[in-house]
């Protein structure tokens, strides 16, 4: 049953804390494809990837990975089938980097492919393979992120090498890192997508969903507002509408599109 | 922080030089419960004391090698190595390495259990059945301790890591219900019963004898056996409890099972030898630094440790103002306390306490 | 019958070298209980005790002896360390494991008669001096120190209307406990002519200001070590709220040894003697 081969919310409706968060929304992602998932603060971008993955259950409506209800699904089935990455991971113990990314490789026990390769591998898709030894807590919030996005990889591989490991669910991974470890982490995804993962991302930065995503959808108050190609999605009047605020979209020659607050406006208005 | 010749950035514990350290503790243990056999207040050679463990002893000898100091010994390494797995498992699910059994409550929880027993089991023990009568206070001090965790256990669900102040205050408030209950035991008890809990209080293993200490081993070998199996979920713990669940654990149900084994670890010891304090703090911070936080290697250096803190604790007591022999919760306290002042004040300086 | 059983012991357990047993009684007892300590000593055999529980404080050569822990928790083994060829033990003294393993080391145990008040002290002296072989020295203390009681009690007898008095055997922190009926105090209040201002309940409270004061006692009964800790047996009157009561405008308080007038035994006809002339001023050259 392709058709049902997807991580979906299907007219899912949530609450946090008595007031609704999101309302009727509707998102999949399927296999091969990275989704960027952006909209102003608030708007329940990461209430909807808790929701997928398991840590809140709908009020109405369903978060399904593959057909299947995620709420019904144990932790463990869970693991195997899909990985993720909070916002800002902690780790209160003073555990190596190799130690810490080693959690995500245990995480499939039936995997077929020894944990010590696993971690090998995602420490050098993200270039920390030199701070294996070193002490997880005690690096730079960058280098941080980077292991973390480690763990999380070495668990989806470990998932697909038995049989599940279809997605993969970031809530900001960039954020708080410089521009060429956002780079990394994108391309990191992106690779994972490449490689056959369906992957959900959380992003505040549009430039980088433009660049990497195949799909974008913009959330606004618990609602879909749009949803497509990038392309399609990020228009100047959509956005200027979405963050109540003059946004600027340029295609650079190069194809890529560019997009920032258009901050011209404002200075006229001033004078 | 950034350089990697900073040797306190580098990995604690290579894994075969941690199996290496591992029998090296067990070494040192072994030979702390030799000398618990041959070393007391009655002095008996070493030739005596095997003697009197091959059964061929003098009576008066065989008498205090196999049934005052073997059952001691027993006794002393099971609620050491109980109170330290209780302390380490308690510490990983909270995510802060203050949590110790004393401070949080959970030993206060087990003594109001035990002191209940003490005081009103006059009123029913004629209603038990003879053969589960030493089996009261052991589950009524485990019925306190479970009652405690699940309580700190709450703290956690909402807040997730529970922080080092909320911490300590709940331990405060936990400490003060369950000493107003001991305070109400106290008031409906006798003079005798009141002079037998203020002794009670202060720990020793002294009550020892074949029966509890067996009881109570046995129970603290099953909390051990449930909490050693723990080690990945504890690891999984530091993560925090939501991306623990994402790497596959039932979050839930771990924090049920090292309640369970914490509450029976700590309470099975405290029936016996009355609330002992700070080996739950000391030794799984001592098994931290000597293999590392990776809770595989950390959880059975930490029962090591804390059995060997508790044999060596013993022995101090025993031989420090013979014939008598203060309580050996005095001597854990002792040490214990100014380490976990030093480490509060350590933690502040660092600014993350 | 126990010599033999004693000559046994040393046969066995020749490496903790106990004195040798002669056929007079045992010459190395452990006593647990202060009672017992004092009777031991006023039989005049203090020289054969090695040892006592933390309770052995009188006289003073009992109290300067090795101690073996609390009397409901001495370790066994610092007993055994001794090398005594008996332990003479009140029926309080515990954990019955330890008394277990002291048996089981084949160390004779001999349980003196329990009871309260004055009349379990004949019977306790009596078992001592059967214990030691000095059956008629005990025999003798017993009647000297019964003939000292009936006259007491002959003499208080003529106490026209006796006062009430309070026992407060702590001052605690802000809420003494007072002793109530069925308490040894309780029983020395009386045996010195004397009522207990408690009425209202058995064993220990602790009791509030106000309800002290209600009590309106004509005088105050305290144990040494507590009126100490306060500087004093008018200073505890005023800490404790009494100033408004009889005992209080009198300033009568009456501080005594805990163990002398607490702890029946060979002293308590001495500490009846004391508190009825502390109690009765009036007749204290007829006591």
């Amino acid at each position: 049953m392709p058709e049902a081969q997807k991580l979906e919310a299907r007219r899912l409706h949530l609450r946090r804390a008595g007031r609704p968060v999101l309302c009727g929304v509707d998102v999949a992602v399927a296999p091969g494809r990275l989704l960027a998932v952006c909209g102003p603060n608030g708007a329940g971008k990461s209430s909807l990837l808790a929701a997928l993955a398991g840590d809140l259950r709908p009020e109405t409506g369903a978060a399904l990975i593959d057909g299947a209800p995620v709420a019904a699904l144990g932790a463990r089935a869970l693991a195997r089938l899909r990985a993720v990455l909070e916002q800002a991971p902690g780790l209160s113990a003073a555990f190596t980097v190799e130690t810490l990314v080693r959690l995500g490789a245990d995480a499939v026990p039936e995997s077929p492919v020894e944990p010590a390769r696993l971690v090998a591998e995602a420490l050098d898709a993200v270039g920390m393979s030199a701070f294996a030894a070193r002490r997880a807590d005690r690096l730079s919030g960058g280098e941080r992120a980077r292991a973390h996005l480690a763990r999380v990889l070495a668990q989806l591989r470990a998932g697909e090498a038995a049989g599940g490991g279809r997605y993969l669910l970031l809530d900001e991974p960039t954020a708080s890192l410089d521009l060429a470890h956002q780079v990394t982490v994108m391309r990191a995804a992106r690779s994972a997508a490449d490689g056959g993962a369906g992957v959900l991302c959380v992003l505040h930065d549009l430039n980088l969903a433009a660049a990497f995503a195949d799909d974008v959808a913009l959330l606004d108050e618990g609602r879909v507002v749009a949803a497509g190609a990038p392309e399609q999605v990020l228009t100047a009047p959509a956005l200027t509408a979405l963050y109540r605020a003059p946004i600027a979209v340029e295609r650079h020659p190069g194809g890529a599109l560019r997009i920032a607050p258009d901050l011209a406006p404002r200075r006229r208005s001033a004078a | 922080m950034t350089a990697a010749a900073d040797p306190s950035t580098l990995a604690h514990a290579a894994p075969n030089r941690g199996a290496g350290l591992l029998g090296l503790l067990g070494l040192s243990v072994a030979l702390l419960a030799v000398a618990g056999l041959a070393l007391g207040p009655v002095t008996l050679s070493p030739a005596a004391v095997l003697a009197a463990l091959a059964g061929q002893g003098e009576p008066m000898a065989e008498a205090i090698v196999l049934h005052i100091r073997a059952p001691r010994v027993l006794l002393g390494l099971g609620v050491g190595a109980g109170l330290a797995l209780a302390g380490m498992a308690l510490q990983g699910v909270l995510r802060n390495p203050l949590a110790d059994p004393g401070l949080i409550g959970v030993s206060a929880g087990a003594a109001l259990g035990a002191v209940g027993v003490i005081v009103l089991g006059g009123w029913f023990m004629g209603g038990v059945p003879a053969p589960l009568r030493p089996w009261i206070m052991p589950a009524a001090a485990f019925g306190g301790a479970s009652l405690v965790t699940a309580f700190v256990f709450g703290l956690a669900r909402r807040g997730g890591a529970v922080s080092v102040p909320t911490l300590i205050l709940a331990g405060v408030a936990v400490n003060a219900i369950a000493g107003a209950g001991v305070g109400a035991m106290i008031y409906v008890s006798d003079d005798q019963q009141l002079r037998d809990l203020t002794f009670w209080s202060m720990g020793s293993l002294g009550a020892a004898a074949w029966a509890p200490a067996t009881l109570a081993a046995v129970c603290i070998a099953a909390a051990g056996v449930g909490l050693a199996r723990m080690a990945r979920a504890l690891d999984l713990f530091q993560l925090g409890e939501r991306a623990a669940f994402h790497a596959g654990l039932d979050v839930e149900r771990a924090k049920r099972r090292v309640a369970l084994g914490a509450a029976l670890a700590v309470g099975a010891g405290t029936a016996v030898a009355g609330p002992i304090g700070f080996v739950g703090l000391v030794a799984p911070h001592l098994a931290r630094l000597v293999v590392g936080p990776a809770h595989r290697l950390a959880l059975p250096a930490a029962a090591l440790l804390g059995a060997g803190l508790l044999l060596a604790a013993d022995l101090g007591v025993r031989l420090a103002v013979p014939p008598a022999e203060p309580p050996i919760g005095l001597a854990t306290s002792l040490i214990g306390g100014p380490f976990f002042l030093w480490l509060l004040l350590a933690r502040m300086e660092r600014g993350d306490a | 019958m126990l010599s033999r059983r004693a000559l046994i012991l040393a046969a066995g357990a020749a490496l903790a070298a106990p004195a040798p047993v002669r056929a007079d009684g045992p010459r190395r007892i452990v006593v647990l209980g202060g009672d017992l300590v004092e009777i031991v000593f006023a039989l005049g055999a203090g020289d054969r005790v090695v040892g006592t529980d933390d309770t052995g404080r009188h006289p003073a050569a009992a109290a300067a002896l090795p101690k073996v822990g609390y009397l409901r928790r001495f370790g066994p083994e610092g007993v055994l360390s001794l090398a005594p060829d008996l332990v003479l033990a009140n029926p309080a003294a515990g954990p019955e494991t330890a008394l277990d393993q002291l048996r089981a080391a084949g160390l004779p145990v001999a349980l003196a008669p329990g009871g309260e008040g004055w009349p379990s002290v004949p019977p306790k002296i009596a078992f001592v001096g059967d214990l030691l072989g000095l059956a008629p020295e005990a025999a003798r203390l017993s009647a000297r120190l019964d003939a000292e009681m009936a006259r007491l009690a002959t003499r208080i007898a003529d106490v026209p209307d006796p006062p009430s008095v309070l026992f407060l055997i702590s001052l605690g922190r802000g809420a003494p406990m007072a002793s109530g009926g069925g308490t040894a105090a309780d029983a020395m209040i009386a045996l010195a002519g004397a009522r207990n201002a408690v009425t209202g309940f058995d064993g220990f409270k602790p009791l509030s200001a106000e309800a002290l004061t209600g009590l309106a006692p004509d005088a105050l009964l305290l144990p040494d070590h507590a009126a100490e800790a306060v500087g004093g047996g008018q200073a505890a009157l005023a800490l404790v709220g009494l100033a408004g009561t009889p005992a209080g405008r009198a300033g009568r308080v009456v501080v005594m040894d805990a163990l002398k007038l607490l702890g029946f035994g060979p002293r308590t006809p001495e500490a009846v003697r004391e508190l009825a002339m502390a109690l009765h001023a009036d007749m204290a050259d007829r006591l």
